[in-house]
């Protein structure tokens, strides 16, 4: 009885849809690319660009978590990469070079959190406003052209495997994410983060200092962003100006389609990990089966809008149970 | 043509809660009729419904003999219905005018607004109720009791038959009730129908001609006001007699050493603010809305700034900067909107208990589950809060149970708590938990805590605590034991210079 | 006496601060390089302000009414290079403007649908719809520009009134003072404010917030779309990916010109005083010859600038609110 209900959960529960969703995708795509889907060169791919997407998600999920948001993320990302690239191509020695440009993207992330703590920006705005600034920056530095990366401990970052079939990238961020898994449901720190994104005024009046936690958080948010802009800047052996852009929305898109909602206090790595799994499988499989580059663009905003959905969805569901 | 309102046979089901059953009723013209009932009882459900805010499931809405359906506000509005509710209908940043004529103003030839004619309707309007208010001015410029008289004003200009007020007095002063009392005077002399919901009985024998009583969404009495009395409409309220409550309480008599002293305290909002507090003592802050007892509460934990005298707790001088600060020191603070303020209403009964002491059930880095638990099952036990699950979501627990988890997370036993402050603890509970909460302030007396009670039902303020510090203006007016306070005399030191 | 005080309030008004600033801003530029006021340069600003000011007016109305749409852009590319398409296969130009307008509308009426119907955040659900209609203006046009050959179609961005002042321009002015009209003298107008300003008082009103947003997204999806014709008109051809800052322009033109973020307040008057300054600032920094990037940075600095004195703005109003109401106390 008591395992039968258990079940019913299970079967309920939003990440089995979803990976009912992400099973029906790979069957799919699987299909269509006549195989080529499964083959380990493209799982590497797909692995290869999970990395880059499953660090953005875990930045961002510890602000949604808290009932914010970073727009800036893919900006911030873009920038720091640059960054790397410019100091190595200076001369700086790696040992300072990698911790200032993970720095700079703690920085960036205090500066959102001036904006929206100090000057009650919405966070949505302050970081939509500051990534037209950070993107100005990318191209000071970049002086119109990217700089190449030679650096063999920085490009073992982006491009090195191991056993031959598995980057060290995606280790690295599926590592990073089991720890994100742990702070967030074992921890104080993470408990406060659920508590703020629950009730920013109770958990004030029990002590806990909402700003203070949203400066942290901002900063992490920051140095998870620049994490993926400079994974990417070693894998292609360049900080490029585009560079990782356009991914911010593959880190809000994982994380929604996880269940972590907008509204704050709710959702956590499992479910962003199957959003990932999601996320990523449908960008390659896309890819795979040849479908054109425009059509891609337009399914990827439709991939958002289906999470956003679904996140209305849940939510309704929620306030009427 | 005679005028009435008849309310034949309303049903409304929620999601697991029947909030209405059959309620029928019949309120006449020239009539002021009030809604009574405990929180809960469906006065609101009753009001939504008139306002076409919901649909009933069952039974309808009669005026003057035509029945009623309405499947939006605006639909009761042009039928004559005009529902004055607690949230402010008013765009603060419009005008008085434009505010009164909300969404129908006068238009010219050219279907542009006709200013002019305008601003004269709404004077005209003004005069009639003899108003001190400008048809220019912004309405968010104005006193909470005018933004009130504005929109009484706009259902006046509607043309409304049928005018409701949901708890009207819960923001105003004396002086401004007495305006609110003669407006609604004027509107029964015009034959309107006026329906009025309130918690406050006294006021309910000074305005109304007729009591509908509700308990638990059934239509329980009618009654003619000046033919009862409050005995028989608390009874009819609550289906039993609760003038024993204070009476039967178990209260702590042995005072402890001095625990908290506020001296010539001064901040923004406070002038000269004096009293202490001794251990095992429950002290009971009284007063209007405004007065400035929340404000000593904000002060004491550190909210607002002291900008002159002291606060000594334990004989030290403090001062907090942030509720941390005054929560490790061993200060506690029940917020007065649960809510709000108080719960974070989707995460689990065991999350809201051990919010405040997450730190002190650490294991290494990590949270120690098993004495969270143990927490959490502490306070079920102690408080016996009616839940199947420690992981329920405090959402889903009814308002006197979630008011118990918020006193369970101030008194758990990893807490080190020596002042309790409660704002309004028993605000939305029905009356018989309200006696349960009376009980639980005592016994935290009787543990040794200090307790500032602060609460706006006089009654209660008057007969829980052992000591009353009656407020004013910021200021400390009385400070009264529990033998020498009376109703009267405390109200007379809470209105009176 | 009420002479003085009407005085008084002119210049304490919001607007009048504002001008004073674009006057700063354009005496500075003027100092900074002389050419910034001559003929050739003023006509370019007024070109470039008619586009960003064409999007502002959508937007602003958008705003009052407690709206956003982040998809502003693209739906000007979308206009263009639909009506480029258009007219390419044979449809006269004036059908194939209208046919555009239309098809304007009904990307704003998705908005709508996904905001006002569906409930979702107005932002993020407008950037993912925006990435959507990227995707088709890319398919659509290959992501190749589409030549506009069509002559009688250049009079909407090409041509000048009384051969000195370019016709977007005039066309935006129009737009401003029949859209200044609505919000001030109409009852629609007003209702715009009420749901911007307070919602739930709306609806007692008898109101549909649900309607009038509705409306408003349409709208601006007309707008967005005409923009992006009048840019095609200039430039006689369809870019499927240019533009893309403008919806910020227009927004921060908007708020500039004390539009509010939190909605109900602002109007057409400060809009048209934010679009000049913004331009008339972009423009100087172009003429500055300073680099583009830099000219990136200093528009977001812009519009935190702006959201900073909206913030303030609100605040100081707030706080005279209150001062207001203990008076009366």
């Amino acid at each position: 009885m008591e395992k039968q209900s258990y079940m019913r959960g299970v079967v309920r529960s939003p990440m089995f849809s979803l990976l009912i969703l992400f099973a029906a995708l790979v069957i799919y795509f699987s299909a269509a690319s006549k195989g080529l889907f499964l083959k380990p060169k493209n799982l590497v791919n797909i692995l290869n660009a999970m990395a880059i997407s499953a660090l953005l998600t875990q930045g961002v999920s510890f602000l949604m978590i808290s009932g914010k948001l970073d727009l800036s993320t893919g900006a911030n990302g873009t920038l720091c990469g640059m960054l790397l690239a410019f100091l190595l191509q200076h001369g700086t020695p790696v040992v300072i070079a990698l911790p200032v440009s993970l720095a700079l993207g703690g920085v960036i992330g205090l500066f959102n959190s001036v904006l929206v703590n100090e000057i009650n920006f919405q966070p949505f705005i302050a970081t939509l406003a500051s990534t037209s600034v950070f993107t100005g920056f990318v191209y000071v530095l970049a002086n119109k052209k990217a700089i190449d990366i030679k650096n063999p401990v920085v490009l073992w970052l982006g491009k090195g495997m191991i056993i031959n079939y598995i980057p060290v990238s995606a280790v690295m961020a599926l590592l990073l994410m089991v720890v994100v898994g742990v702070i967030l449901h074992k921890t104080k720190f993470g408990r406060q983060i659920y508590l703020v994104g629950g009730n920013a005024k109770a958990a004030m009046l029990s002590g806990i200092n909402p700003k203070k936690l949203s400066y942290k958080l901002f900063a992490i948010c920051g140095v998870f962003s620049s994490l993926a802009g400079i994974t990417l800047a070693a894998r292609l052996q360049s900080g490029t100006i585009a560079g990782v852009t356009n991914a911010r929305f593959q880190g809000i898109t994982a994380a929604v389609l996880g269940g972590i909602s907008f509204g704050g206090g709710s959702g956590g790595m499992g479910g962003a990990f199957v959003g990932l799994l999601v996320l990523s499988g449908f960008n390659n499989g896309m890819t795979v089966v040849g479908l054109n580059p425009y059509w891609q663009t337009v399914a990827s905003g439709l991939l958002l809008l289906f999470a956003l959905a679904l996140d209305v969805f849940r939510t309704r569901r929620n306030a009427k149970a | 043509m005679e005028q009435y309102l008849e309310f034949t046979g309303i049903g409304k089901a929620y999601p697991g809660v029947q909030a209405l059953r059959d309620i029928s009723f019949r309120c006449d013209g020239g009539e002021v009729l009030a809604l009574l009932g405990e929180n809960g009882a469906g006065k609101s459900t009753l009001l939504k419904i008139l306002s076409g805010d919901t649909r009933p499931d069952e039974g309808g809405i009669i005026i003057d003999g035509r029945p009623q359906q309405f499947s939006a506000p605006y639909d009761a509005i042009k039928a004559g219905v005009s529902v004055i509710y607690q949230e402010r209908q008013l765009v603060p940043a419009m005008s008085v005018m434009e505010n009164i004529f909300l969404g129908e103003q006068p238009k010219t030839s050219l279907g542009t607004i006709d200013k002019k004619a305008l601003r004269q309707s709404t004077q005209d309007i003004i005069d009639k109720f003899g108003l001190p208010i400008r048809p220019d001015e912004l309405a968010g410029r104005l006193s909470v009791a005018y933004q009130q008289m504005v929109e009484i004003m706009k259902a006046y200009r509607r043309n409304s038959k049928i005018i409701a007020f949901d708890e009207p007095t819960a923001p105003l002063a004396d002086a401004e009730i007495a305006i609110l009392f003669d407006l609604i005077r004027r509107l029964k002399e015009e034959g309107r129908i006026v329906l009025y919901v309130s918690h406050r009985l006294s006021e309910i024998f000074r305005i109304t001609d007729k009591i509908a009583v509700l308990k638990d969404g059934r239509f329980v009495k009618y009654l003619t006001t000046s033919r009862t009395n409050e005995q028989e409409l608390i009874q009819a309220m609550v289906g039993r007699d609760i003038g024993d409550t204070y009476a039967n309480l178990r209260r702590n008599d042995k005072l402890g050493d001095v625990l908290l002293e506020v001296c010539n305290l001064e901040t923004e909002y406070l002038r000269d603010v004096s009293f202490t507090l001794r251990r095992g003592e429950v002290l009971g802050l009284a007063g209007l809305v405004g007065a400035g007892r929340t404000e000593v509460a904000r002060a004491i934990f550190g909210a607002d700034a002291i900008l002159g005298g002291e606060i000594r707790f334990e004989g030290e001088a403090i001062d907090f900067s942030e509720p941390k600060d005054a929560i490790e020191a061993g200060i506690a603070l029940c917020p007065e909107d649960r809510k709000d303020q108080g719960l974070v209403l989707w995460r689990s009964i065991r999350e809201n208990i051990t919010m405040p002491v997450l730190g002190r059930i650490r294991k290494g880095l990590f949270l120690d589950r098993a004495a969270e638990e143990h927490l959490a099952e502490e306070a079920i036990a102690k408080y016996a809060i009616r839940t199947p699950s420690i992981n329920k979501i405090v959402r889903e627990l009814s308002g006197g149970n979630q008011q118990k988890v918020i006193l369970g997370r101030w008194t758990n036993s990893k807490m080190t708590t020596k002042l309790l402050i409660l704002d309004e603890p028993t605000k939305g509970i029905d009356v018989g938990t309200k006696a349960e909460v009376y009980q639980m302030i005592c016994d935290f007396a009787g543990e040794g805590f200090g307790v500032i009670f602060i609460s706006s039902e006089l009654t209660e303020v008057i007969n829980v605590s052992d000591r009353i510090i009656v407020m004013r203006n910021g200021r400390v007016t009385g400070d009264v034991t529990r033998r020498e306070a009376t109703e009267e005399s405390v109200l007379a030191l809470a209105m009176t210079d | 006496m009420g002479n003085d005080r009407s005085l008084r309030r002119v210049i304490k008004s919001k607007n009048t601060v504002l001008i004073a600033i674009l006057a700063a801003v354009v005496l500075m530029f003027y100092l900074l390089n002389s050419n910034y006021l001559s003929g050739d340069n003023l006509r370019g600003v007024m070109q470039s302000m008619s586009i960003t000011g064409i999007m502002a007016v959508g937007a602003a109305c958008l705003l009052i009414g407690g709206g956003i749409d982040l998809a502003t852009s693209m739906e000007a590319l979308f206009g263009g290079v639909l009506c480029g398409l258009l007219i390419k296969a044979g449809i006269p130009w004036p059908l194939s403007v209208l046919l555009t307008l239309a098809a304007g509308g009904l990307i704003g009426g998705a908005v709508a649908y996904l905001v006002a119907h569906l409930g979702m955040m107005p932002f993020i659900a407008s950037i993912a719809l925006s990435n959507v209609i990227r995707g088709v203006n890319l398919v659509m046009t290959n992501a190749q520009n589409v030549p506009v050959p069509t002559e009688g179609f250049w009079v909407l961005g090409s041509s000048n009134v009384l051969n000195i002042i370019p016709t977007p321009f005039v066309i935006m002015l129009i737009l401003l003072v029949i859209y200044g009209l609505v919000l001030h003298k109409t009852q629609f107008g007003r209702n715009i404010y009420l749901i911007g300003g307070n919602q739930f008082a709306a609806r007692l009103s008898g109101l549909s917030p649900k309607k009038i947003r509705t409306i408003l997204y349409v709208n601006n999806g007309v707008l967005a779309a005409f923009s992006g014709i009048v840019v095609a008109s200039r430039m006689h051809s369809a870019s499927p990916s240019s533009l893309s800052d403008s919806q910020m322009d227009a927004i921060t033109a908007a708020i500039l010109g004390g539009v509010s973020f939190m909605g109900g307040s602002g109007g057409m008057g400060g809009c048209l005083i934010g679009i000049l300054l913004l331009n008339f600032f972009n423009n100087g920094l172009n003429v500055l010859s300073l680099e583009s990037h830099w000219q990136t940075i200093a528009q977001g600095a812009l519009l935190i600038a702006a959201l900073t004195m909206d913030y303030f703005n609100e605040k100081s109003r707030e706080k005279s609110l209150k001062a207001g109401a203990a008076l009366k106390q």
